[in-house]
């Protein structure tokens, strides 16, 4: 009978720190996206107004297909090399191990500090990728690689996809590694090729792996910040802007606090759509 | 014949792997050595893949800048980071041993909100923080951080936790019972001895989310003496006209190194942690 006091008072605790980091400013974002909310004075209701006004605002239009063509580009990016490496190092051998430890170690650093390291990269005048296309006679000049709304896409991309690529392989691996070696032997006898048996047999087994891995980076690249505010700041003319960004100008620059919880909740809305896939494929709920 | 050909599949394929290597990590190499040179070579044409002479002047720069700033960085998110870690585990431990082996009444819903955790980022909810901190006055306060901190990154500790005590006979917690032992007793000095692996892997994926976070320093703090290293770097990063890469780039290293060597000796343990938390087992 006393063990069922402990419990609760074992997550009591945890409780606390959640009910007031979590829930508390969870259910305030909801209230504040109804109400008009200015830094002085008392909030009052104003309906759907917050929401309406931001469905009209022609700024988060721009925000939302940033971010998704941010996403569309760094997925890809992310996915198809985690996939190959993680079918290359399939098997455990010394070789394979250094090789995944070596593509796994951008994981450990930190955002910001993989943006300036390609941002020196990329330096218009000292940056060494123009050296080497120049000496390989493929520019005649520096070019500035952030400097151009698609060219800056690809390169915050790049340089994301570096940092996070070893986390999709990572995971693409623990799937394959599940598939019984048995069922490879099966089809060696049987004398299917090893392209054949890549798309037959690997594939179609690794899915909810791929699904997972694939849902993650999407959501990643949905709550993409420190990689634009180093690498671009939002520009050139606020085409790498994403969300997130957008939501704390307005918040913390425009302080328009009500219009910014808005945003919040639509963005909540998506990225809890694409979490319940990851919920769902991941299987955390016995 | 055959085994000739044997060993020269084996060399090309050694020679490639040193080159995806090479080229992926080029980006840190090209890192590390910028940082080492000295202040003419690194803007110099050609550039130098080696420097030629490897100096600190650049670490000396950066850290005696405005009063050594960098150093109160450094120290600031290290008593952020392994504070974090502290009350993380004080709090998660006894909550995944109550949700794995003790249930009550409504233990469900509790998990359940754990997991809105991870379906809600934290991204989504920086105004209603924002102002929830100033009202608690905790804002611009190492405390404040913290707990934001510990708050959005237990989930994957209670996973882990729970996972793990889970996994352990429950012929162990019956017999323990009948010895007369108490709840806590249990869970410190069986369960916890036991798990000793997935508190570890807890501890690495702590010390790399807290370390290498920018975005809640950046919102949640406005002096030196509580910003973190990555805000840190980009204080430099932004502070001139034209910026000093010598200077930005030993920051970075700084920034980068604790994070890679934990990772690097504890490697095992990471990538466990990572992918257990991702995918449930």
């Amino acid at each position: 009978m006393k063990n069922k006091n402990h419990g609760i008072l074992f997550c009591l605790p945890t409780l606390i720190l959640l009910s007031m980091f979590f829930i508390y400013p969870l259910i305030n974002v909801l209230i504040m996206s109804f109400q008009n909310w200015i830094v002085l004075g008392t909030p009052q209701f104003i309906g759907f107004k917050n929401y309406i006004k931001t469905f009209q605002d022609k700024e988060f239009w721009q925000v939302m297909s940033n971010t998704i063509i941010y996403c569309l580009i760094v997925t890809p990016m992310i996915f198809i090399p985690a996939l190959f490496f993680a079918v290359i190092l399939k098997k455990t051998n010394k070789k394979n191990a250094i090789l995944r430890t070596s593509l796994f170690i951008p994981c450990a650093i930190s955002l910001v500090a993989s943006s300036y390291i390609w941002n020196w990269i990329l330096n218009d005048t000292y940056g060494i990728l123009n050296f080497v296309l120049f000496k390989l006679g493929l520019i005649n000049e520096g070019i500035n690689w952030l400097g151009t709304t698609w060219s800056a896409r690809f390169m915050i991309s790049l340089s994301v996809a570096w940092k996070t690529m070893g986390f999709s392989m990572i995971l693409i691996l623990a799937g394959l590694s599940s598939i019984a070696t048995s069922i490879y032997e099966a089809s060696e006898i049987d004398g299917s090729s090893k392209f054949r048996t890549f798309f037959s047999i690997t594939l179609p087994l690794v899915k909810p792996t791929l699904m997972l891995a694939l849902v993650l980076s999407i959501a990643g690249s949905f709550k993409g910040y420190d990689q634009f505010v180093i690498m671009t700041g939002g520009g050139p003319m606020r085409t790498t802007e994403p969300i997130i960004m957008y939501i704390s100008k307005v918040a913390f620059d425009h302080y328009e606090m009500g219009q910014s919880a808005a945003i919040s909740v639509i963005f909540l809305i998506i990225l809890m759509l694409i979490s319940y896939y990851q919920i769902k494929l991941g299987d955390y709920n016995d | 014949m055959i085994k000739q050909k044997h060993y020269y599949k084996k060399i090309v394929i050694t020679v490639l792997f040193t080159l995806i290597i090479f080229v992926f990590l080029f980006p840190i190499y090209w890192n590390i050595v910028t940082a080492f040179k000295n202040p003419c070579e690194i803007l110099a044409y050609p550039p130098k893949l080696i420097p030629s002479e490897w100096t600190i002047y650049q670490f000396n720069k950066l850290l005696t800048a405005s009063n050594g700033v960098f150093l109160q960085f450094f120290v600031n998110t290290l008593i952020i980071t392994v504070s974090t870690i502290f009350l993380v585990l004080i709090i998660t431990i006894p909550c995944s041993f109550a949700l794995a082996k003790l249930p009550f009444k409504g233990s469900k819903i509790v998990f359940i909100l754990i997991l809105l955790i991870f379906m809600v980022p934290f991204q989504c909810l920086l105004v209603p923080l924002y102002t929830l901190l100033t009202k608690i006055h905790l804002y611009n306060t190492k405390l404040g951080l913290i707990l934001i901190y510990a708050t959005f990154f237990m989930p994957f500790s209670i996973f882990m936790l729970r996972n793990a005590f889970l996994q352990l006979p429950q012929s162990l917690f019956e017999s323990a019972i009948l010895d007369g032992a108490n709840m806590w007793k249990i869970m410190t000095n069986l369960y916890l001895p036991l798990s000793i692996p997935s508190i570890v892997s807890c501890i690495i994926y702590l010390f790399i989310e807290t370390w290498n976070d920018f975005i809640l320093s950046f919102m949640f703090s406005s002096s030196n003496y509580v910003r973190n290293i990555q805000v840190g770097i980009m204080n430099f990063g932004k502070q001139r006209f034209s910026s000093d890469w010598g200077i930005i780039n030993s920051g970075t290293l700084i920034a980068i190194i604790p994070t890679i060597v934990l990772f690097i000796i504890l490697q095992k343990y990471y990538i466990q942690g990572m992918v257990s938390g991702a995918v449930k087992e």
